[in-house]
């Protein structure tokens, strides 16, 4: 997790994982969405960004996708939490955990 | 586990890309469509929502485009995109890629093949078990023989008495006529003790070896070879338990040896053995004291053992012998272990290296001239690459193109250039000289594979970066301005290509003077006089059985019948029997001690190569007679005096300054020898030995029938007569012509014997001329390849100046020039190339031919001749590929030049 761009991935990947687990299987467009609202409008995502992160998720094992049919009845791909997925929530969580729990300490007002 | 998973997955992607394209592409209009409809719904009117939309995704492009990196290989992806790309660039310009892949293919494929047979003469281990524990014995005699192999009991002794080795394997190589399968004929055999085959590991592939029980009862046991089961028993199983007849003995098939076995390794292809028998040491071996070095010795060294305790050990032997031997014959006994592998190639080693250099030579060149060509090709392209800087192009793209270019044209060089190995390969496992070992073994193998693709890719970057360097230094935008500062610009790179073709003429220089030094040493082989005049002259070889000729009488009697009626066919001018003829490379070494002769300390010991002659042999040979006379009839009668001849150079050797005719010898090495005195009667001329490069050793002649008389009265009778006999004719016309009716007349004597050999001098002759013309043939054709790719690389520079140079070349010519004074100022630039390069060639071949020395005969390695002939070829060569280029400068019209431009 060395420069930038990195975290910044690495949250990315960790809002779409998080979000798979609390919503169930969703396409691309509901998942942005959610981010968009969950983060109260504070993250503005380019929409498409969402794309290539779910193709990395999906070529690490974490998520799979599948077509299926929107409740407007639209085709539309939906993806869905692997059990690999799950336990790598629970990883990068404990991380991030840890890296915010550090971060807190260096912003401490005694410092 | 995750990156493995992403790596595959990528990799899977690669193949259907159309398919993904087509899922991201609905994947996307879903996703608008979505927002679209959320924003109808919350209002927005329908013209803005889909504007909105498209905002709030981003840029479409750019995300599919991420998409797609994140898909697949970026990597391979672009590599396909440039590979494709540089394709379609060669096929544009066929002639500089046919000549770019055709100049690395020759220098690819050159060092591959040669790269080849050095891997299967020299670098690869033996076929056998362990092959780097396994060392050769050796024994010699101080001031007298070089240790060479040991005397039978010495075998015997080792093998017992040793404290280093495992074991210890003996062989001696013999002839058998066979008979009981086909046409009689002479076949090669080895003798070899019980121990040697297992301790080389080799397993017969029917059939078993023989023990050691069979060894010392002398069982009538064989081992045949591969290509003798095929040949005689059409390679049916049944063969193990046939019976054949060796020197009309029966003895029994007990195994077949698997195709690749090969022993002894030595030298050619023709000493391949047919068979392998029990070496069963006959009561005479076991007691021959008389140093008979010639049975070779193998050993396995015990786990741990060094060769220096190796050698201490056999010294330790040797020196426990030599105190059998009675002190007052001043005998001392030397000794040497060696490993198998060094012994076994040591004498291709020179040659090897030396076509190994040659071709890494034209390698060296053909890379030089792959990079000349890739920087004219560079240049000529600058405007391209200026354009496409200009339009926004990465430098960074440029170059890589231009790298992937040059890797692909070495990628197909190099596959060319294995085609080529492998058709080289196939040759030169038929033409490779004798002289190298293991020559059954040559093939492209994975390590010479190896090699060349490594060459390869080396090559592709080596050429690819130069050009790549040069294509992009100049003031790209400036090269756009048409022509502006014509040939001014380019000055740089037409000195870096001038620099380039210099060091591919003085390349191709040092590859000359090499091929002058071959071509005048087999020159001067050529003109050495063998000492007797092969034309005209048939030969053959005989050896009559013990078996069934088990008497002096009977041999006597068969040789003077033989000679008798051959003498009297029509065609036959002269005919002798001797038991060695020269050339062939035998020396049959023996020691003699001329009358009144005192040793000197530290050289007691005189030998020459010993013929004995019966009937005309030296009218036959046609060698000529200096003072006295030739052997007569009379010097066959059993009373009359021992005589003998010598050559000229055993009679300056050993009778310095004095007329050698009359004095006295006696064979035998000691001083104090009882031998009868043998008077010479004649001196003749020096026939070589072996080869006609080899150096002159001296001969004796005697006559056949005194050869049993020259021993010590009370042993005569226990001396074997000999039975292996030269049959030299002199014949009126064609000596092939022959053949038939010698042989018919041989058989007609003995029907069952075996005759070999059969050919005429000029062929003998010839046969050891094969080594030294197949060096010469060989590294002649690698300098005519370095020549042609040298002229090639001036040609280029030449014809790629002048081009460029068109405006200024009609400047001059518009302002008073004439076309003459252009023709000669581009001569004269090809001639300061040519010159520089001669001359930077020569300083390099004075440091490096004295690595060819023990190559060369009668020339030395700075032979003025060999180097000024080859500065004369390349010189005129090179102002010869000059010509077309300075032509074609002084065709230029001055007035359309101008225009154009």
């Amino acid at each position: 997790m060395g420069d930038k761009s990195d975290v910044l991935q690495g949250t990315l990947d960790l809002m779409v994982l998080k979000t798979l687990e609390s919503m169930g299987p969703l396409h691309g467009y509901g998942i942005a969405r959610r981010i968009e609202q969950v983060s109260g409008n504070a993250l503005t995502l380019n929409q498409g960004t969402i794309y290539p992160a779910l193709l990395r998720l999906e070529q690490r094992g974490w998520i799979k996708s599948a077509w299926g049919v929107s409740e407007s009845n639209r085709r539309a791909k939906f993806y869905s939490l692997s059990p690999r997925g799950h336990r790598q929530i629970e990883e990068e969580t404990e991380n991030w955990e840890r890296t915010a729990a550090t971060m807190a300490r260096f912003l401490a007002p005694s410092s | 586990m995750d990156w493995f998973c992403e790596l595959l997955s990528r990799c899977s992607a690669l193949f259907h890309r159309r398919g993904l394209d087509l899922d991201l592409e609905e994947e996307v209009r879903t996703h608008i469509d979505f927002a679209v409809e959320e924003n109808l719904k919350r209002g927005i009117p329908a013209a803005e929502a889909r504007t909105e939309a498209l905002r709030r995704f981003g840029g479409l492009t750019q995300t599919k485009e991420e998409y797609r990196m994140q898909r697949g290989l970026p990597f391979v992806e672009t590599l396909g995109r440039d590979v494709r790309y540089a394709l379609r660039q060669f096929r544009r310009s066929p002639g500089f890629t046919l000549t770019a892949v055709l100049t690395l293919a020759i220098g690819i494929g050159g060092l591959t093949a040669v790269w080849s047979v050095v891997e299967a003469v020299l670098l690869r281990p033996l076929p056998f078990d362990a092959p780097d524990r396994l060392v050769r014995l050796h024994e010699g005699v101080e001031h007298m023989l070089e240790p060479a192999d040991l005397p039978a009991p010495d075998v015997i002794r080792f093998a017992r008495d040793n404290q280093t080795f495992t074991q210890v394997g003996g062989y001696i190589s013999a002839g058998f006529e066979v008979s009981g399968a086909g046409k009689p004929f002479q076949a090669k055999a080895e003798r070899i003790t019980a121990a040697l085959l297992p301790m080389l590991g080799a397993q017969p592939m029917a059939g078993r070896v023989f023990t050691q029980q069979e060894d010392e009862n002398a069982a009538p046991v064989a081992l045949i070879g591969y290509a003798l089961w095929r040949e005689r028993f059409q390679a049916n199983p049944k063969a193990i338990g046939a019976t054949i007849d060796l020197d009309r003995r029966p003895y029994t098939i007990i195994g077949v040896m698997p195709r690749t076995f090969e022993f002894p390794l030595d030298a050619g292809r023709l000493s391949q053995r047919d068979m392998w028998v029990p070496m069963s040491f006959t009561q005479d071996e076991k007691q021959d004291e008389t140093d008979d070095f010639q049975y070779g010795a193998i050993a396995r060294l015990k786990p741990g053992v060094t060769l220096a305790q190796a050698r201490s050990d056999v010294s330790r032997m040797v020196a426990a012998i030599e105190a059998l031997i009675p002190p007052q014959d001043g005998i001392h006994l030397t000794s040497d272990v060696r490993f198998l592998q060094e012994e076994t190639i040591h004498s291709a080693r020179p040659l090897l290296t030396t076509l190994l250099a040659a071709a890494g030579l034209i390698l060296l060149i053909a890379c030089v001239n792959l990079a000349n060509l890739l920087l004219v090709r560079a240049a000529g392209r600058r405007r391209e690459l200026g354009v496409r800087v200009a339009l926004g192009a990465a430098r960074k793209t440029i170059l890589r193109q231009l790298f992937t270019e040059s890797l692909v044209l070495s990628a197909v060089g190099g596959a060319l250039g294995l085609a080529l190995a492998a058709l080289l390969v196939r040759m030169a496992a038929v033409a490779l000289p004798d002289s190298l070992p293991r020559l059954g073994e040559i093939a492209v193998r994975l390590p010479a594979l190896l090699v060349a693709l490594g060459l390869t890719a080396l090559t592709g970057i080596l050429c690819g970066w130069a050009p790549a360097v040069a294509g992009i230094r100049p003031d790209l935008i400036g090269s756009l301005r048409e022509g502006a500062q014509g040939a001014g610009q380019s000055r740089r790179q037409q000195r870096m290509r001038g620099t380039l073709a210099t060091v591919e003429v003085s390349l191709a220089m040092v590859l000359l003077v090499g091929s002058g030094l071959f071509l005048r040493s087999f020159q001067n082989m050529l003109s050495t006089d063998p000492g007797f005049e092969p034309q005209h002259v048939l030969t053959a070889s005989i050896t009559l059985p013990e078996h069934d000729y088990v008497s002096a009488q009977k041999v006597d009697g068969f040789s003077r019948d033989l000679l008798q009626q051959l003498g009297t066919l029509p065609q036959v001018n002269s005919v002798g029997v001797a038991t060695n003829i020269p050339v062939i490379g035998i020396n049959s070494d023996r020691n003699f001690v001329p009358e009144g002769y005192s040793p000197r300390s530290g050289q007691n010991w005189l030998s020459v190569s010993n013929y004995f002659v019966f009937g005309d042999y030296f009218r036959a040979m046609r060698i000529p007679l200096v003072e006295g006379r030739y052997f007569t009839p009379d010097d066959d009668r059993p009373d009359a005096p021992l005589v003998a001849i010598v050559s000229q150079t055993a009679a300056r050797q050993h009778w310095p300054g004095v007329d050698a005719v009359g004095r006295k010898f006696r064979m035998g090495g000691a001083p104090k020898s009882t031998r009868p005195l043998i008077m010479v009667v004649g001196v003749v001329g020096d026939v070589r030995q072996g080869a006609l490069d080899q150096a002159v050793y001296p001969q004796m002649y005697e006559p056949l029938q005194q050869s049993r008389r020259q021993w010590e009265t009370e042993v005569q009778l226990q001396i074997p007569p000999y039975r292996s006999f030269h049959i030299v004719l002199s014949t009126a016309s064609s000596p092939m012509a022959l053949q038939a009716t010698v042989e018919k007349t041989i058989h007609h004597l003995d029907p069952l014997l075996a005759v070999s050999d059969m050919q005429s001098m000029e062929e003998v002759v010839s046969a050891t001329e094969i080594s030294r013309r197949f060096n010469t043939w060989i590294v002649t054709a690698f300098a005519a390849i370095a020549l042609a790719l040298s002229l090639l690389g001036i040609y280029g520079v030449l014809a790629y100046s002048v081009s460029e140079r068109g405006r200024e070349i009609a400047i001059r010519m518009a302002l008073g020039s004439t076309r003459q004074k252009v023709l000669l100022r581009t001569l004269r630039e090809a001639l300061t190339l040519a010159g520089v390069g001669i001359s930077v060639g020569v300083v390099a071949a004075i440091g490096l031919t004295r690595f060819l020395s023990s190559l060369l005969y009668n020339v030395k390695p700075l032979d003025a001749r060999a180097i000024l002939g080859a500065a004369i070829v390349l010189g005129f060569c090179a102002m010869t590929a000059a010509l077309i280029p300075a032509r074609k400068a002084a065709s230029v019209d001055p007035m359309r030049a101008l225009r154009t431009e």
